[in-house]
């Protein structure tokens, strides 16, 4: 259904109702209406397009391909350091493993071999999930001591066969991934959203060092840095 | 029918357009957008993560040559940490080294091979690649070499020991010049002492963490005095176990601070001091007789000269120590279990009269504690064992065998091995002979040695001045050509732990990350002239590169230093009394080989004229600012005090008693006048310096380096000139008259 | 109340620093400086402007030539519980809830993203461990090579102080983590000054715990809001109830008594 539709609808109605008024009325709720309608298509159409840039990944990565491949899930290309730190998105070094000859001969793998391997130039991956620098995320503290699983805040991306168009906010520059695909920040999985507010709903719930005299919550180092 | 389009219909659109943009997200996003950008401006760095892992290696920053962790990540260095298997600093750092990053990524770098193209230090440059900047250096020394006249080049070194002097010396020794000359130091002072009084060629060591009782004439104990961060941990150790520290000096400097008593003395009469100590010992008969009896030569030449005019009395008067403290300082030190004289002025860069170095010597002397547990030990010298005897064709032969132009070796100073004060003074004269090239390796002359002025103009004599800084200094800055070297965690490099250390260490400096410059290691740069050179230079220098002529030199404990990156002689341990002094007489030498005892020990007077000078100002070494070859990071100098600069204003220390006197309050502007010219200071009202005193911090007035440094505060070494001391050809100044005038 | 869960048991995080050993070199102001990513200006000669989460004051008996006396004495945040837990002068102001107690360690923390530069903390801290960035961070040319990833930089306008480098216990929780443990032995997490110290003058560890040696040294007692119950021991401005967790140590009563004075860190104070 669509909203402008309604608006005519509606006007229409009311000019027929009362003919003999002076036609402000009407006029001023039509007006109304209009404007209720246009700010509503540019509040939930257009802003979001425009707050967002496109981009896409400088290689459009196969997960699903590579998971078939590998033993560790997702583990395999996404490790722990011996520190515990977590390595994130791999590096070439990792890539090169199977990789220093070329893998098929799709445009994909055209580009990644002779832009990047070729050239030993690092991929600049667009890192969906990217938090911003005031915040500390450890890995293995979900993932080894809480039992995690990735899709619990990544959602499904090992099952894609294709990287998704990466949204940069215009404003805060962060990954869209962090306020969640949809506008309104409206969640129905845990994935959606990667703001402060979906990590403390966890945290709240499982109990995790609530220890904070301001905030009777989780205390602010838990997370930030 | 027509619709009414007015005033009011474009309200109304605008307050639907209103209640609309608040049933949608766009005000709430926008806001919440907004607000992380301004908590988060986009200018403000984000620094990349990466995989964390620490490399071990030697810091050659300074000569201290700790073992440091260099954490990293990815490929950035970004912390240097103390290495807590390194057998000196243990996991300490100084502060030079903690702050060294910002060496090795800072603005300041010298970042490709130039040669001068504007006047001289109109800092005027022309970047020219690396096999021009060598052909360029191979041509000089070339045409020199040709016109038969190799001893007219001269290499000044900042570094004493290691693989790097010593392919120096050896490269100059190939060519044909016996000038190569190491930056003066107490290094001089001791070995002068060693040789005069031991008969060896060796260096000092001392058993510092089994002393007990350690008397310091005005040694910067934990204020970069040998190795610094080592120093300081043997403080540490000397607190847990109770031993006395006695610091005599006429500040109250931090290791004053912490001794058990500060002593305060008339600069440049410690060595009156150490003889009114041994007159106490030797009149009380409280000296060790079985070394002095059995192993030792001179004592009677000794005791009748110190018994002659030395007496506590007549020392308390020219020293303005208490008779009752002499007396004091010399039981206590006799009767100590380990007693340990130290000298050195302060970090030591300045070395002072020989005098002053033999009378404190005979002072562990006189206690046998010399070779002992917990006293002075004379070490062999660190050398490049595995390198070949270097080949000498006859143009070398004859360069070698000229004088050295500074004088050491020669008539007037036979025991000497390098003066490098005096080389300035020789280069003006242009005797024996002008010199024709100058080749600077980690020393910065025209910044640190006294009389800053005069070297500068000695300097600018000189036809061709090559430099391998690393960071544009103020001897970069006059430069013909600069060769800069990779920095300190760029590089393949070894330090050879002297300064004090009491066994054979050497530390590996590796490359920890890749040269973030266009800049080339030193050593290879030599060595590619010598091959541009050829002949027996060639053969002499006939390493591949500086990494294979580093592993030769240390073969013998290249495993070692491979595996822990470091070597050290545990089991080192002295030679017996029986074996210590290969002198004439086999013995330890009281008179140290010298008929005039009263002119060694004769105290050196200050320069200037006392009727038109009323003060005396005396330049102290501050831990917090560096003072060798390198600047001070701007981390450094973000600690020192409010109290010693104000802006770029220096803030000279002044007594009380003296500033009031001269009608002087705590600010007050000033202007320093000594003999060699004047600053503008203001007055700091300290009661941490004699009265009659000025004092001021060494290692600040750079002209060089950046915004960071320079210009903040004077350089001592443009109000201080050098004073010769005449036995030994050593810079002896301690100080010099100064008055303070209102500005 | 604190909910731990089998997050491990609740610590104390303190040092002890003796002032015995101190020689005043600086290297923890300049550790510190290296860790934690503290911005520096071309001219740092204002202390008051001049950011330095440690900083290394010299006291004096005041005495006059020739019987004065200096005594080093390194200062970083006291990390005050204050007289109930999480009374601290700074968190009980913050109107922002930037700065935090946080109950599990006893680390008061600074989130400078959180932080609108009111300034009331630094009004409210007696031992003037607060800085205010006045200007946005710049690093000379190359130098933001060094920058540590662990620590965020800061941004004009926001307050800053030292928070015990708990980057340093994250880490240290990683590597621990990863070997499925939620304790963090003694050496685990040590700070950057304590790391540094050639001296070894500072020590680190959880006060709680009677093995580390924060504990055996200071003798914390807990009846008495932490009053170290070494007399050689003591704490900067006891009489204010702060209850910090920083405590010093000196041989020297001058020192100890000094530890008292009201006017102990003002800028009259010099450091040098």
């Amino acid at each position: 259904m669509s909203k402008s539709d309604d608006t005519k609808h509606v006007a229409g109605e009311r000019q027929e109702k009362a003919p003999d008024t002076s036609g402000t009325g009407a006029s001023i709720l039509l007006f109304f209406v209009i404007g209720f309608a246009l700010s509503l298509v540019v509040g939930w159409g257009i802003f979001p397009k425009l707050l967002y840039s496109k981009k896409k990944q400088p290689v459009d990565f196969n997960h699903a391909m590579h998971l078939e491949l590998v033993d560790e899930g997702c583990q395999s290309c996404h490790f722990f350091r011996a520190d515990g730190s977590f390595s994130g998105a791999p590096t070439l070094a990792q890539c090169i493993g199977c990789h220093d000859e070329m893998q098929g001969d799709t445009a994909n793998e055209m580009n990644f071999y002779e832009n990047y391997i070729q050239k030993d130039r690092e991929v600049p991956w667009l890192i969906y999930a990217k938090q911003p620098q005031c915040v500390f995320f450890s890995h293995v503290a979900h993932v080894k001591m809480a039992n995690m699983d990735c899709v619990t805040c990544h959602g499904f991306i090992g099952d894609s066969t294709q990287l998704p168009i990466y949204e940069q906010n215009r404003i805060s520059l962060y990954s869209r991934n962090i306020w969640g695909k949809n506008i309104g920040g409206f969640k129905e999985n845990t994935w959606d959203r990667m703001k402060m507010d979906d990590c403390s709903e966890c945290h709240v719930r499982e109990g995790v060092r609530q220890a904070s005299v301001q905030t009777a919550k989780g205390g602010c180092f838990v997370c930030h840095k | 029918m027509s619709m009414k389009i007015d005033r009011r219909s474009f309200l109304a659109l605008g307050v639907g357009g209103a209640v609309g943009t608040a049933l949608t997200p766009l005000p709430w996003k926008i806001q919440d957008d907004l607000a992380i950008w301004t908590q988060m401006w986009p200018w403000t760095p984000d620094p990349p993560g990466g995989a964390n892992t620490y490399v071990n290696t030697v810091s050659p920053l300074c000569g201290s040559g700790c073992g440091v962790t260099v954490r990293k990540v990815g490929e950035r260095a970004v912390k240097i940490e103390g290495r807590k298997d390194f057998p000196t600093n243990e996991g300490g750092l100084c502060n030079l080294c903690a702050a060294g990053l910002q060496m090795l990524y800072g603005p300041t770098r010298v970042p490709f091979p130039m040669k001068r193209i504007g006047e001289r230090g109109a800092n005027e440059w022309q970047r020219i690649s690396w096999e021009e900047a060598i052909s360029m250096l191979a041509e000089q020394l070339g045409e020199i070499r040709q016109a038969g006249q190799p001893e007219t080049v001269c290499c000044l070194s900042g570094r004493r020991y290691g693989s790097m002097p010593d392919l120096l010396k050896r490269f100059m020794t190939a060519y044909g010049s016996p000038n190569f000359t190491v930056m003066p130091s107490m290094a001089d002072g001791y070995d002068m002492m060693l040789k005069r009084m031991h008969g060896v060629e060796g260096r000092v060591g001392f058993d510092l963490g089994k002393a007990d009782y350690i008397l310091s004439f005005g040694s910067g104990l934990i204020e970069g005095w040998g190795n610094t961060a080592y120093m300081i941990r043997i403080n540490s150790l000397w607190k847990e176990n109770n031993a006395t520290i006695k610091q005599i000096e006429p500040r109250l400097s931090n290791t004053a601070a912490k001794a058990d008593q500060w002593i305060p003395i008339t600069p440049g009469t410690e060595v009156l001091l150490a003889l009114g100590i041994a007159y106490v010992i030797i009149k009380e008969s409280l000296y060790n007789y079985d070394f002095v009896n059995n192993y030792a030569s001179g004592f009677e030449a000794l005791r009748s000269f110190v018994l002659s005019g030395y007496s506590p009395g007549n020392v308390a008067k020219q020293t303005g120590v208490d008779q009752s403290t002499i007396v004091t300082l010399a039981r206590e030190f006799a009767r100590s279990r380990r007693p340990l004289a130290l000298c050195g002025r302060g970090q030591g860069h300045v070395p002072g009269a020989l005098g002053g170095y033999v009378a404190v010597h005979l002072l562990n002397a006189l206690v046998g504690n010399i070779n002992r547990p917990g006293g002075v030990w004379a070490l062999p010298r660190p050398a490049m064992e595995g390198w070949p005897e270097p080949m000498l064709d006859a143009q070398a032969q004859a360069g070698m065998a000229k004088p050295r132009l500074d004088g050491a070796g020669g008539p007037a100073f036979p025991f000497a091995e390098q003066l490098a004060n005096r080389l300035p003074q020789a280069i003006t004269a242009g005797r024996p002979y002008p010199l024709k090239a100058l080749l600077v390796y980690e020393a910065n002359p025209v910044f640190s040695m006294p009389g800053a002025a005069a070297v500068r103009q000695a300097l600018q004599q000189v036809p061709f001045i090559v430099s391998f800084a690393t960071h544009m200094d103020e001897t970069a800055a006059i430069a013909d050509l600069i060769l800069p070297n990779h920095a300190h965690l760029e590089r393949w490099d070894d330090v050879a732990v002297t300064a004090g250390y009491n066994r054979p260490l050497v530390g590996l400096a590796q490359a920890v990350v890749a040269p973030q410059q266009d800049t080339m290691h030193t050593g290879d740069v030599f060595l590619q002239v010598a091959a541009t050179l050829g002949g027996s230079l060639a053969a002499s220098l006939a390493w591949n590169d500086y990494a294979a002529c580093l592993q030769e030199g240390h073969a013998a404990h290249w495993a070692d230093l491979e595996e822990n990156g470091y070597w050290l002689d545990r089991s080192y341990a002295p030679e017996t009394w029986s074996f210590a002094f290969p002198t004439p007489s086999g013995k330890f030498d009281f008179t140290a080989s010298d008929g005039d005892l009263k002119a060694l020990f004769a105290p050196i007077p200050a320069e200037g004229d006392g009727g038109s000078y009323n003060l005396k100002l005396i330049a102290y070494d501050s831990v917090r600012i560096a003072n060798g070859a390198v600047g001070s990071p701007p981390f450094l100098i973000k600690t020192v005090s409010d109290k010693v600069l104000e802006g770029n204003t220096l803030l000279v220390d002044v007594n009380p008693e003296t500033a009031q006197a001269a009608g002087f309050r705590e600010g007050d502007a000033a202007l320093l006048k000594t003999p060699l010219g004047s600053a503008s200071v203001r007055v700091h009202l300290s009661p941490d310096l004699m009265p009659g005193l000025v004092a001021i911090p060494r290692g600040l007035g750079h002209t060089a380096y950046d915004d960071y440094l320079a210009e903040k505060g004077i350089n001592a070494n443009d109000l201080i000139g050098p004073v010769e001391d005449p036995a030994s050809g050593l810079d002896a100044t301690w100080g010099i008259l100064a008055s303070l005038v209102k500005a | 109340m604190t909910q731990t869960g089998d997050f491990g048991k609740p610590k104390r995080y303190g040092m002890v620093i003796d002032l015995d050993k101190c020689t005043g070199c600086g290297t923890c102001m300049v550790a510190c400086m290296a860790e934690n990513n503290v911005p520096f200006k071309k001219d740092e000669s204002d202390k008051l402007k001049s950011i330095t989460w440690m900083r290394v004051y010299r006291l004096t008996n005041g005495k006059p030539y020739p019987d004065n006396e200096i005594c080093y004495l390194p200062r970083p945040c006291q990390h005050c519980a204050g007289k109930h837990e999480g009374h601290s002068p700074c968190v009980s102001v913050c109107p922002a809830t930037a700065t935090d107690y946080d109950k599990d360690t006893g680390i008061v923390s600074q989130i400078y993203t959180r932080c609108f530069g009111c300034r009331y903390c630094m009004a409210a801290c007696p031992y003037h461990a607060r800085y205010f960035n006045w200007w946005d961070p710049v690093w000379p040319k190359g130098m933001e090579k060094y920058l540590n990833p662990n620590v965020s930089a800061r941004m004009r306008g926001i307050v800053e102080k030292c928070g015990f480098c708990f980057q340093r216990y994250q880490k240290a929780m990683e590597q621990a983590n990863m070997e499925g443990r939620r304790e963090l032995e003694e050496h685990e997490y040590q700070t950057a000054c304590t790391q540094a110290c050639p001296a070894g003058a500072i020590t680190f560890g959880d006060l709680y715990n009677p093995h580390h040696k924060v504990h055996q040294m200071a003798q914390p007692d807990f009846t008495k809001g932490g009053r170290p119950r070494n007399p050689k021991a003591f704490r900067l401005l006891e009489e204010l109830q702060t209850n910090p967790k920083v405590y010093y140590m000196s041989s020297k009563e001058w020192v100890r008594k000094a530890g008292y004075k009201p006017d102990l860190l003002d800028h009259q104070a010099a450091e040098h």
